[in-house]
């Protein structure tokens, strides 16, 4: 595993429209080792997606401030240190499967690391990995939500950054199809010894993936808990099934029964 | 099994075509019939054979001598509109203030009749190809500005913040996104534009002009000559057909990914 530099989050605080608007995150502080998976869970609303754009230099915080590898968040995304997975597949209609994987070479042209005559063996062998083969000539609306998602990690993973920030990318998707691409996204993180920060509103699907479960509360969005998961990698789906699995659940839902949020935090799965 | 496929693509398309064919072919016969049972008289309305013999007699010398001509102007006002149109689009999209400033500005171009403005503009032009040119690209000017600003604005959020996260120019997000999602619209505007341009000439040409289909059926309506404006109207849609489906060619040609076509 090669370790990429780690991710510094220093009292980090957000409120949109103005003094008398809405706080986002309040006071989050958090350290991430280079090479770890940290899932943020909470309910709709807590501002995870906002502390991951934050993170991924796409927002200024209005407070405190956001290293990654040691260099602030903005100066780390104009040096393409980010892979961003979004809720929605993002791909372009137009281009085809192999196009989108593609996309982030042709825009970064020499600034690419993988960029070179076999940029397209790399994307080719990306999109193998996250079992696509043989649909690099389909259009996007010619292929399923859960396929359209797999290129969006492709096209995440092309050009080897450092980072790979994710935004509920499964949310969408059917049980059985977000259990594969869990699976496969383990895989190749192990493979490529990324960081990954993951949103998800899943408990279950945090605690499968990440080696740290964060827990945030909604308005104003603060860390409640942070949980180290106790499985080793690399994992099956089995893990689920054991009693340490069901008791971390069971514990990180109880901080969410806490709050007002009672009847989302019962219809977790 | 190949020839079996093609033979049925011909079908299909046969089959989609046979029934306004059919229509028009029927209308056509009635048409007739009632002008021959009631006795019409063929000054107000002459009957499709007559209109027929008129256009396999002077058909050709219309279509070479005024049919071009007013083709002409036509599709020089369509490129120069739709041109206009699209770099006012780009301009809108890139600085919102201009777009409140100017956009009242192109909705007067739009709601001004251009049956009032085409006689000034032959005034200030005279008897030539420019003022046809103008009044045609003013008819096509709008419909393409409204379809590519919507267009250019259709990205979403997530694929703007894809580009930031690649560290992407403004240039590049231009070319590479906004460009590519304004197409699907952009067609859709020049294919309203296409049919349009084609009024826009000939109305131009009632207000003073020396050739040209509108100059032909103006004439033609002074001496009570029906079949020769009649002639006139069915040459000048047939090329409005004909150029409205070059453009949906073209945009078969650009769109060809799923679902891209807007009005299908």
């Amino acid at each position: 595993m090669t370790s990429s530099g780690g991710i510094a989050i220093e009292g980090v605080s957000k409120q949109f429209g103005g003094s008398q608007g809405v706080t986002a995150l309040d006071g989050i502080d958090l350290n991430i080792s280079g090479g770890e998976f940290v899932a943020i869970v909470g309910p709709s609303g807590c501002g995870k997606s906002t502390l991951l754009r934050i993170v991924g230099g796409l927002l200024e915080p209005t407070s405190g401030h956001v290293y990654v590898g040691g260099k602030t968040s903005g100066q780390a995304r104009r040096d393409v240190e980010f892979g961003f997975v979004f809720q929605q597949p993002t791909l372009f209609p137009w281009l085809r499967v192999l196009g989108n994987v593609l996309l982030p070479d042709r825009v970064l042209g020499r600034r690419n690391p993988n960029n070179g005559p076999n940029s397209k063996d790399i994307a080719q062998e990306l999109l193998r990995d996250v079992g696509l083969e043989g649909f690099e000539d389909h259009y996007p609306g010619q292929i399923s939500g859960g396929m359209q998602q797999r290129v969006a990690l492709a096209r995440a993973l092309s050009y080897g950054p450092n980072t790979l920030l994710m935004d509920e990318p499964f949310g969408a998707l059917d049980e059985f199809t977000r259990d594969r691409l869990n699976l496969q996204l383990l895989e190749v993180c192990n493979k490529t010894g990324s960081t990954v920060l993951f949103v998800t509103h899943s408990i279950q699907e945090a605690i499968f993936l990440a080696d740290r479960v964060v827990m945030l509360s909604p308005r104003p969005g603060r860390i409640t808990r942070v949980a180290e998961v106790p499985f080793p990698k690399p994992r099956t789906l089995e893990i689920r099934y054991e009693p340490g699995f069901a008791a971390l659940a069971g514990e990180l839902r109880g901080l969410l029964v806490g709050d007002d949020d009672i009847e989302l935090a019962m219809n977790q799965p | 099994m190949s020839s079996i496929r093609k033979r049925s693509r011909v079908v299909d398309v046969l089959l989609r075509v046979l029934p306004s064919v059919v229509i028009f072919a029927l209308c056509l016969v009635a048409w007739e019939l009632w002008v021959n049972i009631r006795d019409v008289p063929a000054y107000l309305y002459p009957s499709p054979s007559d209109i027929g013999k008129e256009l396999r007699d002077e058909g050709l010398s219309l279509a070479v001598d005024d049919l071009r001509w007013t083709m002409t102007e036509a599709v020089l006002g369509f490129l120069l509109g739709s041109a206009v149109a699209l770099f006012t689009g780009i301009v809108f999209v890139h600085a919102k203030f201009l777009e409140r400033v100017f956009f009242p500005w192109a909705i007067v171009l739009q709601t001004v009749p251009i049956v009032a403005v085409a006689p000034l503009l032959t005034i200030w032009f005279g008897f030539t190809l420019t003022p046809k040119v103008l009044i045609a690209a003013l008819i096509c000017f709008f419909p393409v500005l409204v379809n590519a600003t919507k267009g250019l604005r259709s990205i979403s959020s997530q694929a703007v913040e894809l580009m930031s996260i690649l560290s992407a120019s403004k240039w590049s997000l231009f070319w590479r996104v906004r460009i590519p999602s304004s197409l699907p619209y952009v067609f859709a505007g020049l294919k309203v534009a296409s049919t349009l341009s084609v009024i826009g000439a000939i109305v131009a040409e009632f207000t003073g002009a020396d050739r040209g289909i509108g100059f032909v059926i103006i004439q033609a309506s002074y001496r009570l000559d029906t079949r020769l404006m009649f002639a006139g109207i069915a040459l000048s849609s047939a090329a409005g057909v004909v150029f409205f489906n070059i453009i949906g060619a073209l945009e078969r040609l650009a769109l060809r990914w799923p679902d891209a076509r807007l009005d299908r």
